[in-house]
């Protein structure tokens, strides 16, 4: 198997992403033991952000990070596990609610493909990026 | 820009007291209503309000990063050509993401009003300031204090000043500030915390400054795009703000200080403080919203309970004030008010000139146009956090919209009590 980056990389749709993480310098830290949860947002997902927000975030590394961290969990949660709690913290620090009532939903975003395993965790992949808050 | 009514048709109507404006909002709207006059008014406020602003967080960037701990600062108002330069990040050629399309130094009517003032006359500049002939930079500090006073409204910035990192930055700064001084090096080792303080207060002055570097472009831009008839509505102009908050979100918040050529890092950049949740919303939080009681309105008599026990109560932002009574003492938004009249554009000064007093109340006049146009900001403000949070305003899920809706009536639930303005703004006749 290979680890999140690697998934990442070699999928469809994920440009955006793997372009960010490189430019966040976070792709040794993604390839990392881990285990991670990660929720990872689709370049139609990156899309849908007002224009100038990837641009004014790739020019500021740090608070670019901050944002991808936000998008990262430790520890390995697969939908069954999330569907025992409320909400997850973080590795930036907040929480990130997680409602499994009517479908796979992750704050305001919706999972489209769940439980994509990897060496050093697992991957979610969200319809829209999600934000502090 | 058309808006469907399709939240109305999924969900029945909102039984919210203000439920007009909750269905406006849901449909794409802001909480003014969407007249030519608002549009007119608003506007012209925003160019007025932009070109102190320019001055405002030049100054505040230029106290923070130069003037610092001096004990006697009598000259922090005198900007230095280099802060007259200093290139704005969102204007001019040079722009990380131009915003305003005209040049990233000062502005041309700010500098005319620097050499010459009310007066028209180039005179000292000393003689500008002592005859009071000059842009009233405490508002920017009451702003700014405004913020510090009221702290932990979210974001990471202001938790972080109490850190031993934060501490051990400024340690290395102010002992570089007072080297060879050994008179405040002696009173520094007495009285650590009363310079620590002084300390944090300047790095708030560092954060308000970048949060207006990115206001005053926005403003010029938005009136230049009235000028030229690209902006025809009270949504267009809200949601050019939205845009603006999203573009923007990710710029670094950060304090640096200048001694002897050399920069200190005491908030550095690498900390991923951003625009948006470090500065913006506790910006929009302590002086929308809170701010402290006007002295010449309440009474601060601890047995009168005029003044809430609790910071959260606060309510005297100008979302709250009242401001017939601007210009007598007491009214600390008669500063802005005072610094914008400078500035007014010629379709304004000629609207107030047909209403009211005329000439005379001018002050009030706009006054109520700034209100007017804050509600226009804090419309945007708050459209950009559902943007954010939750989830767009035709998501087919009947379960999202009435997450929106519930949003929006927890936001609009703040201006039930009296003292708000919002059901005022709502007619044309209050000016």
């Amino acid at each position: 198997m290979a680890d999140i980056v690697d998934i990442a990389v070699s999928a469809e749709g994920f440009k955006t992403l793997v372009t960010a993480v490189q430019v966040a310098n976070l792709v040794e830290t993604l390839k990392g033991p881990g285990p991670f949860t990660v929720f990872a947002p689709t370049d139609d997902a990156f899309a849908k952000l007002p224009p100038g927000t990837v641009q004014t975030l790739v020019q500021n590394t740090p608070q670019l990070a901050r944002i991808l961290t936000f998008h990262v969990v430790a520890g390995k949660w697969m939908k069954a596990d999330l569907e025992k709690v409320d909400s997850v913290i973080s590795i930036e620090g907040s929480p990130i609610r997680i409602d499994t009532s009517d479908g796979f939903e992750v704050k305001n975003a919706t999972v489209i493909a769940a439980d994509i395993e990897a060496d050093n965790g697992v991957i979610h992949v969200l319809d829209r990026v999600i934000l502090m808050g | 820009m058309t808006f469907t009514t399709l939240p109305q048709t999924i969900l029945s109507p909102s039984t919210h007291e203000f439920s007009g404006i909750i269905h406006r909002l849901e449909a794409g709207g802001s909480m003014l209503p969407d007249t030519p006059e608002n549009l007119m008014q608003i506007i012209g406020i925003y160019k007025a309000y932009a070109v102190p602003m320019d001055f405002y967080w030049r100054d505040l960037l230029y106290i923070a990063e130069h003037v610092f701990l001096n004990p006697l600062p009598a000259f922090k108002y005198f900007l230095p050509q280099e802060y007259l330069d200093l290139h704005n990040h969102y204007a001019g050629d040079d722009a990380d993401l131009r915003i305003w399309r005209g040049e990233a130094t000062v502005h041309p009517e700010l500098l005319e009003f620097i050499e010459k003032g009310e007066l028209k006359q180039k005179l000292p500049k000393l003689f500008h300031h002592l005859s009071h002939d000059r842009v009233n930079m405490e508002f920017a500090e009451a702003c700014m204090r405004a913020m510090f006073w009221h702290r932990g409204m979210g974001g990471q910035f202001d938790p972080y000043l109490d850190t031993d990192e934060y501490k051990a930055n400024a340690d290395r700064a102010i002992r570089a500030y007072f080297q060879g001084n050994p008179v405040m090096l002696g009173l520094y080792k007495m009285f650590p915390d009363m310079f620590l303080e002084q300390v944090r207060e300047l790095s708030y002055y560092a954060n308000l400054g970048l949060f207006w570097e990115v206001m005053a472009p926005v403003f010029f831009e938005m009136s230049d795009l009235y000028d030229e008839g690209k902006l025809t509505t009270v949504p267009e102009a809200m949601n050019f703000l939205v845009n603006g908050i999203f573009a923007i979100a990710g710029r670094p918040i950060y304090h640096h200080v200048y001694i002897r050529g050399e920069c200190y890092e005491i908030i550095p950049k690498s900390k991923g403080f951003m625009w948006l949740y470090e500065a913006a919303l506790p910006y929009v939080e302590a002086v929308f919203y809170r701010t402290s009681p006007f002295r010449g309105t309440k009474s601060y008599n601890a047995q009168a309970k005029q003044v809430p026990g609790e910071q959260d109560d606060f309510h005297y932002g100008i979302l709250y004030a009242d401001v017939f009574p601007v210009g007598s003492a007491g009214i600390p938004p008669t500063l802005l008010m005072q610094d914008m009249l400078h500035f007014l554009p010629p379709y304004l000064l000629d609207y107030y000139k047909q209403y009211c007093r005329g000439d005379d109340d001018l002050l009030i006049q706009l006054g109520i146009s700034f209100q007017r146009s804050m509600y226009n900001v804090t419309s945007a403000v708050i459209q950009a956090l559902r943007t954010a949070l939750l989830y767009p305003l035709d998501d087919p899920n009947p379960k999202h919209l009435m997450a929106n809706r519930q949003f929006f009536e927890m936001q609009i639930d703040r201006f039930k009590r009296p003292e708000a303005r919002l059901r005022d703004i709502q007619r044309q006749d209050y000016r």
